[in-house]
C-alpha cells in the first residue's frame, strides 16, 4: 500500500473541477445567507409583529435538526409539492437556509449591542428604520458579528460536503466516487483533506485580516 | 398514518440506534475532551501544541469526510470496523475536538488566583485540579455540553451514510420501500416527520441546556466587589 503520486496527478483535474463546484455553491450560499441573516436580524430587531416571532421559530427549527435530514427534505420532499429543483439549487437552498438561520443571531447578536439609547436617538432626529439600520446600527454591529459571521461562513464550505449525499457532484463525491472505483483509498483522503484544510485556514486567515481592517478605527 | 402504523417496531429501532449511537458518541468524546482538554492547560508547550493540531485538524475538516475516513481507511489497516463502530470513531472524533475547546475554556474561566492561592497553600497539581479549579470549571462547562450532546445527535444522521440503521437511515428506506412496493413517493411527509423528531429530541435537550446554564448561575456565590468576572465561553458552532 504505497502512495502513489501519479495517480493523484491523474485525477486532479476531476478533483478540480469538484473543488470548483464546491466553491461555487459556497460562495453563493454565503452571500445569500448574510443576506437572510442582515433582513431576518433587521425584522428581529425592529419588532415587525408576526413576523419576529416566525423567525424565531425558524431559527430554533434549524438549530435543532440535522443538516441532512433538512437536505431530504429540500431534495426529495419538496417535489411532492411540485417545487423541483436542481441538484445545484437544491444545494444552494439548504445550505442558504441552514446557514441563514445561525447569521440571523450572529447579526442580531451585533445589533444588540447598539444602545437603546442610540436608537431612540436616531428615531427623534427623524430617521427612518431603513435609514437607522444603514446608517447606526448596521456599521457598529458589524464589528462586533463579524467574527461569529465568518465562522458560520466557514462552516457552511465544510457542510457543502453534504451535498455529495444527494448526488451534487462536488469535491468530496468525486473524491469517493474515484474511490469506490479505483480503491485509491489514502490518495484521495489525503487530497481532500489537504484541500479542506488549505481552503479553511485560507478562509481563517482572510477573516482575521478583515477584522483586523474593520477595527482599525478603534485600536490605539 | 397508516405508514407510520406498519412501520412503527422499524422507526423504533431506529430510534434506538440514533440514542445508542449518540450516547456511546458522547462517553468517549468527553472522554477524550477531559483528559486532553485538562492536559492542554498544563504548563507544557508542546503539549498544547499537539492538542491544538489535533483540535484544528478535526475541526477544519469537513465531519463528512472524517466519517468515510474511518469507514474506508480502518480496513486498510486491517481493522475491520461495523459501520456502527466507524461513525462512533468519527463522532468521537470531532465531537472531542468540539469538546477540548469547552473544557479548556471552562478552565481559563476560573480566576487565576484560585490555583495561585491553592499552589500558595501547598495543594499538589492533581489536588488542585480535582478540588479548587475542576469543581468551579464544571460549570463553565456543562451547558456547552449539552450544547455539543445535541450536535452529536444530529449528526449521527451522518450514519445513514456509511450504511448505520438509525432514524434518518429509517426514514431513507421507507421512503425508497413505499415507492417500489405501492407505487406512491411518501418524501414530503416521511422527512418532515423525521425533522421534526429531530428537533423534538434536540430542542429539548437545548432547552434542558438553557435550563442548565440559568441554574448554575444562580447558584454561584456573589462575585465580591473589583472580583473579576469572566464571560462564559460561547459554544462553537460544527
Amino acid at each position: 500500500m504505497e502512495f502513489d503520486v501519479a495517480y493523484l496527478t491523474a485525477q486532479w483535474p476531476a478533483l478540480m473541477r469538484g473543488l470548483w463546484l464546491t466553491v461555487q455553491v459556497s460562495a453563493l450560499s454565503i452571500v445569500l445567507s448574510i443576506v437572510v441573516g442582515v433582513l431576518g436580524a433587521a425584522a428581529r430587531v425592529l419588532q415587525v409583529p408576526v413576523l419576529d416571532k416566525l423567525i424565531v421559530g425558524y431559527v430554533e427549527f434549524i438549530r435543532n435538526t440535522p443538516l441532512l435530514a433538512q437536505l431530504f427534505f429540500i431534495f426529495y420532499g419538496l417535489p411532492g409539492l411540485g417545487l423541483r429543483l436542481s441538484l445545484f439549487w437544491s444545494g444552494v437552498l439548504c445550505l442558504t437556509v441552514w446557514a441563514g438561520a445561525y447569521q440571523i443571531e450572529n447579526v442580531r447578536g451585533g445589533l444588540e449591542t447598539v444602545g437603546k439609547g442610540l436608537r431612540e436617538a436616531a428615531f427623534s432626529l427623524g430617521l427612518s428604520p431603513w435609514r437607522y439600520f444603514r446608517l447606526v446600527a448596521a456599521p457598529m454591529a458589524i464589528r462586533v458579528g463579524l467574527p461569529s459571521m465568518l465562522n458560520t461562513s466557514i462552516s457552511l464550505l465544510k457542510n457543502s460536503s453534504y451535498l455529495q449525499a444527494i448526488g451534487l457532484a462536488e469535491l468530496t463525491y468525486v473524491a469517493i466516487d474515484r474511490i469506490s472505483m479505483d480503491f485509491r483509498t489514502i490518495e484521495m483522503f489525503a487530497a481532500i483533506c489537504v484541500i479542506y484544510l488549505v481552503l479553511v485556514l485560507f478562509l481563517s486567515f482572510l477573516a482575521s485580516r478583515l477584522e483586523y481592517r474593520l477595527n482599525t478605527p478603534f485600536r490605539t | 398514518m397508516d405508514l407510520l402504523i406498519r412501520n412503527l417496531p422499524f422507526i423504533l429501532q431506529g430510534l434506538a440506534m440514533t440514542l445508542g449511537l449518540a450516547l456511546a458518541t458522547l462517553f468517549f468524546a468527553t472522554i477524550i475532551s477531559f483528559v486532553l482538554g485538562t492536559l492542554a492547560t498544563l504548563h507544557f508547550g508542546w503539549l498544547r501544541v499537539l492538542v491544538k493540531i489535533y483540535v484544528e485538524l478535526f475541526r477544519d475538516i469537513p465531519l463528512i469526510v472524517n466519517i468515510f475516513f474511518v469507514f474506508f481507511v480502518a480496513p486498510l489497516f486491517g481493522l475491520e470496523l461495523s459501520p456502527f463502530a466507524a461513525v462512533t470513531v468519527g463522532l468521537s472524533v470531532w465531537g472531542s475536538a468540539n469538546g477540548i475547546e469547552i473544557v479548556r475554556g471552562g478552565f481559563n474561566a476560573v480566576p487565576k488566583h484560585q490555583w495561585q492561592s491553592a499552589a500558595a497553600l501547598g495543594l499538589k497539581t492533581w489536588e488542585i485540579y480535582l478540588f479548587i479549579t475542576g469543581p468551579q470549571a464544571l460549570r463553565a462547562i456543562l451547558p456547552p455540553f449539552v450544547g455539543l450532546l445535541t450536535l452529536l445527535v444530529q449528526a449521527t444522521s451522518l450514519g445513514a451514510l456509511v450504511g448505520v440503521n438509525e432514524f434518518f437511515k429509517v426514514g431513507q428506506i421507507i421512503v425508497e420501500r413505499t415507492t417500489m412496493m405501492e407505487g406512491w413517493n411518501p418524501a414530503f411527509t416521511v422527512y418532515a416527520a423525521v425533522l421534526l423528531t429531530y428537533f423534538v429530541i434536540c430542542s429539548t435537550l437545548t432547552w434542558f441546556g438553557r435550563w442548565l446554564e440559568r441554574r448554575l448561575k444562580r447558584d454561584r456565590p456573589q462575585a465580591r466587589p473589583g472580583a473579576v468576572t469572566v464571560a462564559q465561553p460561547a459554544a462553537q458552532l460544527p
